[in-house]
């Protein structure tokens, strides 16, 4: 019978949680183990860290006047374009041009409201978003 | 049904929070019964379907699948509810809590609070367990976690109404007729040919042939390309692979602990035997495979895509080996 290897690195991702995977025992009898991947660390932190750039990226755009605070608080949020589109309810290229600055400054109350609270935030956390 | 709930922790959180379902309801099924006997192991590469800007990569059958073929395959009902909003969904599951009935709910990651903040993202698919209520807080058994956790019922309506993809629409439910005198020899090998069937089909992209799929997909990527993209391609893989679900190739073993376990109902077990084997190798190449990947996304310009889909291709061919005996059970 092949041998199932355990890994039992660090995964600082899961924040001291164990998971568990099944392996065999000497027996040949399956079993669950806690195990800890560091390959799985290094995936999670990737895609945390993407997010980071994203939202550096963003505060950037902000600066210059190109993108909009909504799309701060969607990498904020870890959200992509359908995903926050579908959370406030509105087609995909209407969300896109929110994340504009200038498409953002014309938008009224009743829809700024819907974007604070797809990110359980204030309507003032989007008006008067400071750099 | 018994007062008195104990929680457990499982590799997986559909096939566990199935499989306590019926145990607690009087069907005793471990783990490994229940993803095997809904012919579960998959492979799915669909680049049409984004999650993040990522192609939809799956190392099993498709969310609900479980739920919705364990009481096809085992006649059982099985109560589904959705729900138009929070307020209906959250009074019916205190309800259901007051008189102490188990129930599961699919949830989104992103809004459970006792996830560790780096494994929160939109995954929308994650199945749990309610056993009780204490004030605004629900008892909860989420069967990735070690122990029991507490959520207040407000982020929890917020988890069981994320949209997005598999968006779960406050989906709550639990067994209500299990059957008695099941033929488990016959229900097993039918399960098992099942999933040889789906692992083996001619569609590009799923089961072996999807795995090749995507093993060509990543040996025409471009190493010279943005290495931005390229690190998230990577992990993206691997973490499809991993996270939420089992370590590595976890479900490559889930699989083969189901082989070895339905020994005991006079099939050939030589051939079990060997299959499960085979998915054991399977499994442990699946996560020479996934270390393949954080190794070059670490050092983008050491990236070697060839080598990276051999070992795919590697592991595909273990599972094929194993679905065509698998096939042949008598």
């Amino acid at each position: 019978m092949e041998k199932i290897e355990v890994p039992q690195e660090e995964n600082k991702t899961l924040d001291g949680i164990k998971k568990v995977m099944y392996t065999t025992d000497n027996d040949g009898e399956f079993k669950t183990a806690n195990y800890g991947s560091s390959v799985e660390e290094f995936a999670t932190q990737v895609a945390v860290e993407e997010y980071e750039v994203l939202k550096q990226e963003s505060l950037e755009n902000i600066k210059k006047g190109l993108s909009s605070p909504i799309e701060y608080f969607m990498f904020e949020n870890r959200m992509d374009l359908p995903t926050l589109a579908s959370v406030v309810g509105m087609f995909q290229f209407r969300v896109k041009r929110h994340l504009k600055m200038n498409n953002f400054k014309k938008l009224n109350d009743k829809i700024l409201s819907k974007y604070a609270q797809a990110f359980n935030i204030k309507i003032e956390e989007l008006k008067d978003f400071n750099v | 049904m018994s007062e008195k709930f104990e929680h457990s922790q499982f590799a997986h959180c559909e096939s566990g929070v199935v499989s306590t379902l019926l145990t607690h309801y009087g069907l005793k099924l471990s783990e490994p019964m229940v993803f095997g006997l809904t012919s579960s192991l998959s492979f799915v590469f669909l680049p049409i379907i984004k999650l993040n800007n990522m192609p939809l990569i799956a190392y099993r059958e498709l969310p609900k699948n479980i739920i919705n073929k364990v009481s096809k395959v085992l006649g059982i009902e099985i109560v589904k509810k959705t729900y138009k909003n929070g307020v209906e969904a959250n009074n019916d599951l205190t309800k259901f809590v007051e008189d102490k009935q188990l129930v599961g709910l699919q949830t989104s990651v992103f809004y459970l609070p006792y996830f560790p903040k780096d494994m929160r993202f939109h995954f929308n698919a994650h199945n749990l367990l309610v056993y009780g209520k204490e004030g605004s807080d629900y008892k909860i058994s989420d069967p990735v976690f070690e122990e029991a956790v507490l959520c207040d019922e407000k982020e929890l309506t917020r988890a069981r109404f994320a949209k997005g993809v598999f968006a779960p629409k406050g989906f709550m439910y639990y067994p209500k007729n299990i059957p008695t005198n099941l033929d488990f020899s016959s229900i097993v090998k039918k399960a098992i040919k099942k999933n040889a069937k789906s692992m083996l089909t001619p569609f590009p992209y799923a089961g072996v042939k999807g795995m090749r799929t995507l093993a060509k997909k990543i040996s025409k990527l471009n190493p010279n390309s943005d290495p931005r993209y390229l690190k998230n391609y990577l992990t993206h893989i691997v973490r499809m692979q991993e996270e939420i679900g089992t370590g590595g190739g976890g479900f490559r073993f889930l699989y083969a602990a189901f082989l070895k376990e339905v020994k005991k109902y006079d099939l050939d077990n030589e051939l079990l035997d060997e299959a499960s084997s085979l998915l054991v190798k399977s499994g442990n190449t699946l996560r020479e495979f996934a270390l393949l990947c954080v190794e070059s996304s670490k050092k983008i310009d050491k990236f070697d895509a060839n080598k990276i889909a051999e070992k795919l291709v590697e592991a595909s061919k273990y599972e094929e080996e194993a679905f065509k005996l698998l096939k042949k059970i008598q």
